[in-house]
């Protein structure tokens, strides 16, 4: 079998579009985001599932890319960073000095706006347990927290 | 004439007051990377590259018996394999010092040394034909401690290298002397782990030939010529066949000005200058952690002798350094950390020996602080210990001994300025330190208990004997006006670049969101000198600073026929060249720029700077290494779970003297980064080897802080006492709160439970095995 690849075809919502994707089933979501449909915002920090810089929202929900398989999206709604444009947390981040090197932002971006679509008024202990799974080395958190709290008074 | 004018303009913008500098800027960039726009290197990728993976060591240390890539070659999709004589040029990616290669050639010096390299179509068949390259390895002994290394008797890392790389030397006064007339000698020994800097995105490198005829390659890096010097050894070819393009960096810290950014370009041109194909070399996460230049461990022991009032008197020290396998920038950190190592302190009587020590353990390298955080950790101890001992406070003992204006430091050095006393004040007042040092250390049986505690910093600025100290800053205005600044210094997060925008804009009198960052390209631009030793704002932004002055003083001479005032006589802000006695009289920037188009003045300008050199002798230590210093003082307030042994950081109180704030955006930013880093550091981070080999380069296992470790309160109190040489007086930043969150933390601990715990980090079980003691 060797060079013959096996593909699946995937069908899902993607940033609200019905989309359909030829990818081999053993392909992360982290994979075929970045590497097929050339989505890059989604980033690897790590492949494992400790870093949070792949997080996406799937149903709404926010999980790691890389440890979802694209199998494992069929017929449901993914939403990555480019899906959110427009959207206040992505504003607040842009506005508060919450970027560094910027590379955990996505990541960031999207866990926040998972949770402000579960709960729109959190408090700061619910925030800081909810990002606990997203790295950042380069902010110390504190403009991170500043653009939740900003986005959430928004 | 025209050297008159210039002088002037520098003098007038030295002494007035400034639009610009000091006002809070936003980052140009923040949106592309919130929007998640493809600006790092693995977004840049486009159509089919090959994947280049590394063969890597098992062993700490091991004979290559013999090497088969057969197999490997067998599987489908690969299309090369390559071993150390595939390389055209020279085999060696040692950063500064050649005594590393690339790929093995009979020797494994440590574990996850590269052996080989498989390039090939499908990452995943890459992967595995990587573990198909059959390798015959006959383990030898491994030296993994430095002490050990040290003993002549040891097998050498390097054959043709003593295991100890160097000796670095501090002799002032007469030791003997003073622990003579010592009224208490105190001697301690203090250890510090390796950690990971760590930056969130891993070291990749894209590479494909242009139609030119020129090999590029994009990465993520600090030192784009550092790269491009190496990659065009190890291939051979002439300088103007490869060119180096920074792309967005997520994270430095170190690891990206060292040795793993040269090893991946150097993987994937080598990949595209064999096959002609477009090749991807990226690290895994644990493939980063394994070879990523790690922070020194260091075992420091001090013999301190101080008076009945707490007067130090004789201080004698020394550093061993386990830089692993191969030097990297070893030699240079154990010349800061010996530099540093009496802490902000006057010694009359100081003899330090610190050692640079070849094991078989994973390299080490630069990591944010450069061996300030080791040596200060072990020197605040000391003088918590002395104080503890003397019956004087943590604060009475440094408010007697600190550096303050005509003090000498360690290697005889003059102090100029006051930065540590305001530092010291400022942090003191908005902590209420020493009121709350008292009532913590007195009561002392909860099971959760509160504690403070107090370190000071001193910082030598940039390079100083650590390299050629320049910078180099294209600046160049466009016919509608706009302003285009370029540069070899790399932005990776800190903000830096932005300093040199800020810089400009004031320079100019446009605002900085006119001036538009171009990419670092080796191609486009001289060498700029390292990103590192938080040289950006200082030297970056005085070499920033000339380019502007020459823009202006050619704008000048033209707007001043044209408003028939003498060109020293103007003044530009807000887009508008004034005369400066009548400020009606004004022309707009863009008139001006479009009127020395039409006459054909150039605006492009480039700008340089180099530091004075350092002088310092190196049998003693003494003379001046560095050109200025930067100050500065941290609180730390925690509290200690008894029970579980946990140490929370509740709050930080940190003041830096930064010379002059540039932009203080980027300042508070680069407070609050350093100093969760650093308690990072303090509390929970270490890469353990044991016996050469790795136990944890996953993000499982080594856990950085999150957001439940972050503090609940940062207070960054910025102080401003100018120096000499950075631009409009600024000083070093970018490292320098990484330095005391260790020191001040683990001096919070002793606060609240009574007991020094000399070993980094402070992890649960070793609070609990102190708190037996
Ligand atoms: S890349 Fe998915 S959690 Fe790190
Ligand atoms: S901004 Fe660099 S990792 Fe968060």
């Amino acid at each position: 079998m060797s060079g013959v690849r096996v593909v699946g075809r995937y069908s899902f919502i993607l940033n609200g579009r019905p989309t359909t994707v030829e990818a081999p089933p053993g392909y992360t979501l982290l994979e075929t985001l970045r590497q097929i449909l050339h989505l890059t915002g989604t980033k690897d920090g790590c492949s494992s599932g400790d870093c949070g810089a792949c997080t996406v929202l799937l149903d709404g929900k926010a999980v790691h890319s890389c440890l979802t398989l694209i199998s494992q999206v069929e017929g449901r709604e993914v939403t990555t960073v480019e899906g959110l444009a427009g959207s206040k947390v992505v504003k607040s981040f842009a506005e508060s000095g919450a970027v560094q090197c910027g590379y955990c932002t996505p990541g960031f971006v999207v866990a926040v706006e998972a949770l402000l679509r579960a709960n729109p008024n959190p408090s700061i202990e619910e925030v800081k347990e909810a990002l606990r799974g997203n790295l950042c080395r380069c902010t110390g958190y504190v403009k991170i927290l500043d653009a939740v709290k900003m986005a959430i008074s928004d | 004439m025209s050297e008159e004018i210039l002088r002037r303009f520098r003098e007038i913008e030295e002494t007035r007051d400034f639009f610009i500098v000091g006002r809070k800027v936003a980052r140009v960039d923040a949106l592309d990377a919130v929007l998640g726009r493809p600006i790092y290197t693995a977004d840049l990728v486009t159509g089919r590259p090959l994947y280049v993976v590394a063969v890597r060591s098992r062993y700490p240390h091991a004979r290559i018996k013999s090497l088969d890539v057969s197999e490997a070659l067998q599987v489908s999709s690969v299309r090369a394999v390559f071993t150390h004589r595939d390389i055209p040029g020279v085999n060696d990616a040692g950063s500064l010092i050649p005594d590393r290669p690339l790929l093995a050639i009979n020797k494994v010096r440590h574990i996850g040394e590269a052996v080989a390299l498989v390039a090939g179509e499908d990452y995943e068949k890459t992967v595995d034909a990587a573990d198909r390259v059959l390798v015959d390895y006959e383990p030898l002994p491994a030296v993994t401690s430095p002490f050990e290394a040290m003993n002549p008797d040891s097998p050498r890392v390097q054959e043709d290298r003593d295991n100890v790389v160097t000796h670095f030397k501090i002799r002032k006064g007469d030791v003997a002397d003073g622990f003579r007339h010592s009224h208490v000698v105190l001697e301690r020994t203090y250890k510090t782990q390796a950690i990971d800097g760590l930056p969130l995105e891993v070291e990749v490198a894209y590479s494909f030939w242009g139609e030119d005829g020129v090999l590029n390659c994009i990465s993520t890096m600090q030192n784009p010529f550092d790269v491009y010097n190496k990659v065009v050894s190890i291939l051979g070819v002439e300088k103007s066949r490869l060119r180096i393009v920074q792309a967005a960096t997520g994270g430095g810290f170190g690891p990206k000005s060292d040795e793993t950014p040269i090893d991946v370009a150097a993987y994937a041109c080598l990949a595209t200058f064999k096959t002609g194909r477009p090749a991807l070399a990226a690290f895994t996460r644990s493939e980063a952690m394994t070879v990523q230049c790690k922070r020194h461990p260091f075992t420091i022991t001090h013999r301190v002798g101080v008076d009945k009032s707490g007067r130090l008197l004789a201080w004698k020290a020394l550093l061993v350094e386990d830089t692993g396998a191969y030097i990297s920038k070893g030699h240079l950190v154990i010349g800061r950390a010996t530099f540093h190592c009496t802490g902000p302190y006057e010694v009359p009587n100081v003899w330090a020996d610190g050692y640079c020590v070849l094991t078989n353990n994973t390299m080490a390298g630069s990591t944010r602080g450069f061996g300030a955080p080791q040596s200060h950790f072990a020197a605040e101890m000391m003088m918590n210990e002395l104080a503890e001992e003397l019956g004087l406070t943590p604060l009475e003992i440094r408010w007697r001994n600190m550096l303050r204006v005509g003090s000498l430091t360690a290697t005889g050095q003059k102090i100029e300025d006051p930065g540590l006393e305001l530092c010291l004040m400022r942090a003191l007042e908005a902590s209420d330190y020493e009121r709350k040092y008292l009532q913590y250390k007195k009561m002392g049986d909860g099971v959760v208990r509160r504690g403070i505690g107090l370190a000071l910093l001193y910082h030598g600025n940039t390079l100083g004997p650590e390299g050629d100290d320049f910078a180099t800053v294209l600046v160049r205005v466009e016919r509608d006006g706009s302003v285009v600044l370029q540069t070899g210094l790399t932005e990776f997060g800190t903000g830096a670049i932005t300093s040199l925008v800020i810089v400009a804009a004031e320079t100019l009198g446009v605002p900085p969101s006119s001036i538009r960052l171009e990419r670092p390209d080796t191609l486009a631009i001289p060498n700029s000198g390292p990103t590192v030793a938080s040289r950006t704002t200082p030297i970056g932004g005085r070499a920033a600073f000339d380019a502007a002055v020459k823009i202006r003083h050619a704008i000048a001479s033209v707007a001043s026929e044209m408003l028939g005032v003498p060109a020293s006589g103007l003044e530009f802000r807000e887009s508008r060249i004034y005369a400066r006695d009548n400020p009606g009289k004004y022309l707009g920037w863009k008139d001006a720029v479009a009127e020395c188009y039409k006459i054909g003045v150039e605006l492009k300008a480039v700008g340089y700077y180099i530091a004075p050199p350092t002088r310092w002798d190196p049998e003693t230590g003494q003379g001046s290494p560095y050109n200025q210093y930067t100050f500065g003082a941290l609180v730390a307030e925690v509290e200690v779970d008894t029970e579980t042994g946990v140490v929370r950081v509740d709050k930080m109180t940190a003041a830096y003297d930064v010379g002059r704030a540039i932009n203080p955006l980027g300042l508070l930013s680069t407070y609050e980064s350093g100093s969760i880093m650093g308690l990072g550091y303090a509390i929970m981070e270490e890469i353990i080897h044991r016996d050469g080999y790795l136990l944890n380069p996953n993000l499982q296992t080594y856990v950085i802080p999150t957001t439940a470790e972050a503090p609940r309160q940062i207070e960054s109190i910025i102080v401003e006492s100018p120096g000499p040489m950075g631009v409009f007086g600024a000083k070093a930043m970018g490292e320098i709160p990484v330095v005391l969150p260790a020191a001040s933390i683990a001096g919070a601990v002793a606060n609240a439970v009574g007991v020094f715990i000399r070993e980094l980090p402070l992890r649960p079980d070793r609070v609990l095995k102190a708190l037996e003691r």
